[in-house]
């Protein structure tokens, strides 16, 4: 029988929320898929964009930035600068044809484990169709 | 059209009296229809001066070199540089100031609106002309340009050799100078992001063979960003040691330097390089179109570039270097930035 | 050996060729570069000049020099990656490309045998193509020793009369090809010899560049090495890699490590092409840079082909190929630096 394929996601989380978020659905027991290897950073708006692309270089199948909902940044502004960015380096990626799929952005609270969990099972389902990504894979 | 002795007069003025400490312009290349930069010290080499078609450089380029140079010098002279600029050049010199790269006091700008012309692009020539045979390109009357082949004068309607960029302009006139020459007039070719059309009706597919057909031609000869004005960082995440290494440096420091792009030209390390450059020009790319230009193996960089200024523009509201007082595009925020698609 | 090949029996010629690696000039959008041919009877001959010069047949731009990889916490295996070439013939090659591999050899097999280079370099047969007519305005080979039929470092020179080639061979690699397909080839007659001759030394007239007293600059650039002349001739450089990387004898490398896994370790060591005219050339780790600015490393890149290498190696490290003045972004034009070396005064 042919091996399912499992999408690996790398995700990048703010400390403050979106990995608070995650940890509460650990706590909580709440079920979602394995594929996920969660980064925590201090804030979205620290995420470089030589993470998402090495992340993909490094064989990463879909990768996930998430932070604090709008107005609730740590860092007060953080988030909003992110949105700015990673705009630009989703419009980029679709761009040069990467599969829009494969990269997302979300807003997830310490309080919110349940919309992680959603999160992640949906990622797992729109990435399994599309198969492995190897266009930025490195070839090294 | 500008006429090139108003550009000779001024620049004979500002040498003479002294403010400038030299001027870049264009000049003939002896053996070649094109021109290249001059650079101009003392009145009589403004003879040298020339303003045609075929000025594409965009001179700004040279302001780092002369920063560089000023940093070395022990007494440096500190008088301004002059500089010759068309309406996109003149944007990246506000991009520059914007990140306080310069100071206004350190450039003297000549102004030379294109009104409704512009310069050519080599690859359309091409297309039409033996380039081995092309003695000179001018400037006609109707914005048309006169092409001297040896067999004689032809006369080539703009749009056959403009360079799609200047097509798609609509900064036609300096936005900032010291000194104008040419007349501000309004006008639209084209669409501005025409160039970009082809790309919305072909599927995700058909993009990424595109793109990785060209962009695994890239030899890494770093011309693109070598010759970009804006393009001025110590610390290059493409460079073999993609530090700048200053004599404070510590080894802990040199040793804790991740490695983002391998300099080995293979796929993805080519993508790593020309995504991250297109990301960090967003909001600062002008539009001068000089690294397409001088690609040694054709690779159209531009619309990388360009699909940035398209979203900076239809997302946020934002063009490049139009005011240097206003923030950078990813150094500002709205609270109302689109977000549909973040979940 | 000397043969006449009618332009109808070269695909012939080729597929005889079948248990070689065939490389040509093959042409992508406007650019020209010399790749290994699936289908040898496409190849055309009828091309001006590539971009990139035959020495990235024999001298990759990156090439794998070992593997490591860390079984345990003490042990580290190294592997040696050594070419194992397939035979191999390349097609076309200008005599300016040819005499650039010529001097190539010297640098990578002489004092010091480079395997990498040397391995692809024995096993890799050149065959030739006279330029009737230059491939650039540029040109500018008769002017450093070489010519637009020279044979120097060729195995087979064709060059095209019309309806045939005229194929003579240099080396007995070279007669070894011929003969492989000898049934394809005929004897040249005389007058056909004549009508060689002359086609040669017509192509020769039709070279528009020259340098004047090559001889008296290459003495004389040690003597304004410290004068302003390189500040004034650099001011436009943006400092790119085209001229060096086009160049068919620049060779400088770099060698990285290119970790693929850190934990474990697994990577591999890498030589990629570099240049004198990048920045971080010359960086040394300390910081300190010594050749700090566009004049030092214009200087370096004229010092070298016509200085250093001409006392080295008694020889110019240049063949006249033009691609460095064709290809400059920037209008820099290595004919006129040389020119006005020669009427520099301090
Ligand atoms: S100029 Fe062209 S070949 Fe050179 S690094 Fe840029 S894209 Fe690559
Ligand atoms: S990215 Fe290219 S077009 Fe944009 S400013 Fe730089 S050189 Fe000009
Ligand atoms: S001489 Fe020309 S090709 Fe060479 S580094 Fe300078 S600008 Fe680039
Ligand atoms: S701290 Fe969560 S986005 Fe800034």
């Amino acid at each position: 029988m042919e091996e399912k394929f499992e999408p690996k996601i790398i995700a990048f989380l703010c400390k403050w929320c979106s990995s608070a978020g995650s940890d509460l659905a650990g706590v909580s027991r709440m079920k979602y898929p394995p594929n996920v290897v969660p980064i925590t950073v201090m804030c979205s708006g620290s995420i470089s964009p030589n993470y998402i692309l090495s992340a993909f270089k490094d064989g990463a199948d879909g990768v996930l930035v998430s932070g604090c909902h709008p107005g609730d940044c740590h860092y007060i502004k953080g988030n909003y600068y992110a949105r700015r960015r990673i705009t630009l380096v989703k419009e980029l990626l679709e761009f040069i044809g990467i599969e829009p799929e494969r990269f997302q952005m979300s807003w997830v609270s310490a309080a919110e484990g349940a919309k992680y969990t959603e999160i992640i099972k949906d990622f797992v389902k729109e990435l399994e169709p599309l198969g492995p990504q190897n266009k930025l894979r490195s070839n090294l | 059209m500008v006429k090139l002795d108003d550009i000779k007069k001024e620049c004979k003025s500002i040498l003479e009296e002294g403010k400038v400490k030299y001027i870049v312009g264009y000049k003939r290349n002896n053996n070649y229809y094109m021109s290249i930069p001059a650079f101009i010290e003392k009145i009589e080499e403004t003879d040298q001066l020339i303003w045609d078609p075929t000025c594409v450089y965009n001179l700004v380029r040279f302001l780092r070199d002369e920063k560089l140079r000023k940093e070395r010098q022990k007494t440096p002279d500190t008088r301004p540089i002059g500089v010759i600029v068309k309406g996109c050049d003149s944007r990246a010199i506000n991009v520059l100031l914007q990140e306080k790269f310069i100071k206004r006091e350190n450039v003297y700008i000549i102004g030379v609106a294109c009104e409704k012309s512009g310069v050519i692009e080599k690859k359309k020539l091409r297309k039409k002309f033996n380039e081995k045979n092309i003695k000179q390109i001018e400037f006609g009357k109707d914005n048309n340009f006169i092409i001297t082949t040896e067999k004689g004068k032809t006369t080539i309607s703009a749009e056959e050799i403009l360079a799609e960029r200047c097509i798609e302009c609509n900064n036609n006139t300096p936005v900032i100078y010291d000194v104008l020459l040419g007349e501000k007039v309004e006008r639209s070719l084209s669409e501005h992001f025409r160039s970009l059309e082809k790309f919305e009706s072909i599927s995700t597919e058909e993009k990424w063979n595109f793109w990785k057909k060209e962009l695994d031609k890239c030899i890494r000869c770093y011309a693109c960003r070598s010759v970009c004005p804006m393009c001025y960082c110590d610390e290059c995440i493409a460079d073999s040691i993609s530090l700048a290494v200053k004599p404070d440096t510590t080894a802990e420091e040199k040793a804790q330097k991740i490695r983002w792009v391998e300099k080995s030209p293979v796929s993805s390390e080519n993508f790593s390089y020309h995504l991250i450059r297109a990301l960090h020009l967003a909001g600062r790319c002008i539009d001068c179109g000089e690294c397409e230009r001088v690609c040694p193996v054709d690779i159209p960089l531009r619309y990388l570039n360009k699909k940035m200024e398209k979203e900076a523009s239809e997302q946020f509201g934002y063009t490049a270097g139009l005011d240097p007082e206003k923030p950078a595009l990813v150094s500002d925020f709205k609270d109302d930035d689109p977000q549909d698609f973040i979940i | 050996m000397q043969m006449i090949l009618s332009k109808m029996n070269f695909s012939s010629w080729l597929k005889k060729l079948n248990s070689y690696r065939i490389f040509a000039p093959v042409k992508s959008g406007e650019v020209w570069s010399y790749e290994l041919v699936e289908k040898p009877e496409n190849i055309i001959l009828d091309y001006p000049n590539t971009i990139i010069p035959p020495k990235k047949v024999l001298f990759p731009q990156r090439e794998v020099l070992l593997e490591f990889e860390s079984s345990s916490e003490q042990e580290i295996k190294l592997k040696e990656v050594i070419p194992e070439e397939t035979p191999s013939v390349i097609f076309g090659i200008r005599s300016c490309d040819a005499s650039g591999l010529a001097k190539l050899e010297k640098i990578f097999k002489g004092g010091f045998e480079d395997l990498y280079f040397s391995k692809r370099k024995n096993q890799t047969i050149l065959v030739g193509l006279a330029c009737n007519i230059p491939p650039s305005p540029d040109c500018f080979c008769t002017s450093v020793g070489g010519s637009p039929y020279s044979k120097d470092g060729l195995d087979i020179l064709m060059t095209d009369m019309g309806d045939e080639y005229y194929v003579e061979s240099v080396t007995e690699e070279g007669e070894k090809l011929i003969e492989s397909a000898i049934g394809l080839f005929n004897d040249p007659e005389e007058n056909v010899k004549k009508e060689l001759e002359k086609i040669h030394l017509e192509s020769e007239k039709k070279i528009k560049r020259y340098i004047k007293d090559i001889d008296k600059i290459s003495s004389k650039l040690p003597e304004i090495f410290e004068t302003e002349f390189w500040d004034k001739e650099s001011l436009s450089c943006i400092l790119c890699g085209i001229c060096t990387y086009s160049c068919p004898v620049c060779h400088c490398f770099d060698i990285n490590d290119e970790v693929i896994c850190t934990f474990p370790l697994k990577g591999k060591r890498v030589r990629t092409w570099d240049n004198c005219q990048f920045p971080d050339f010359t960086m040394h780790s300390s910081g300190h840079n010594p050749r700090p600015d566009k004049a030092s490393r214009l200087r370096q890149r004229i010092m070298h082909k016509f200085n250093y290498f001409n006392e080295n190696c008694m020889e110019l490290l240049c063949t006249g190929c033009g691609r460095c003045i064709s290809k400059c972004p920037v209008g820099i034009d290595i004919v006129e630096v040389l020119e006005k070396v020669r009427v520099y005064e301090k």
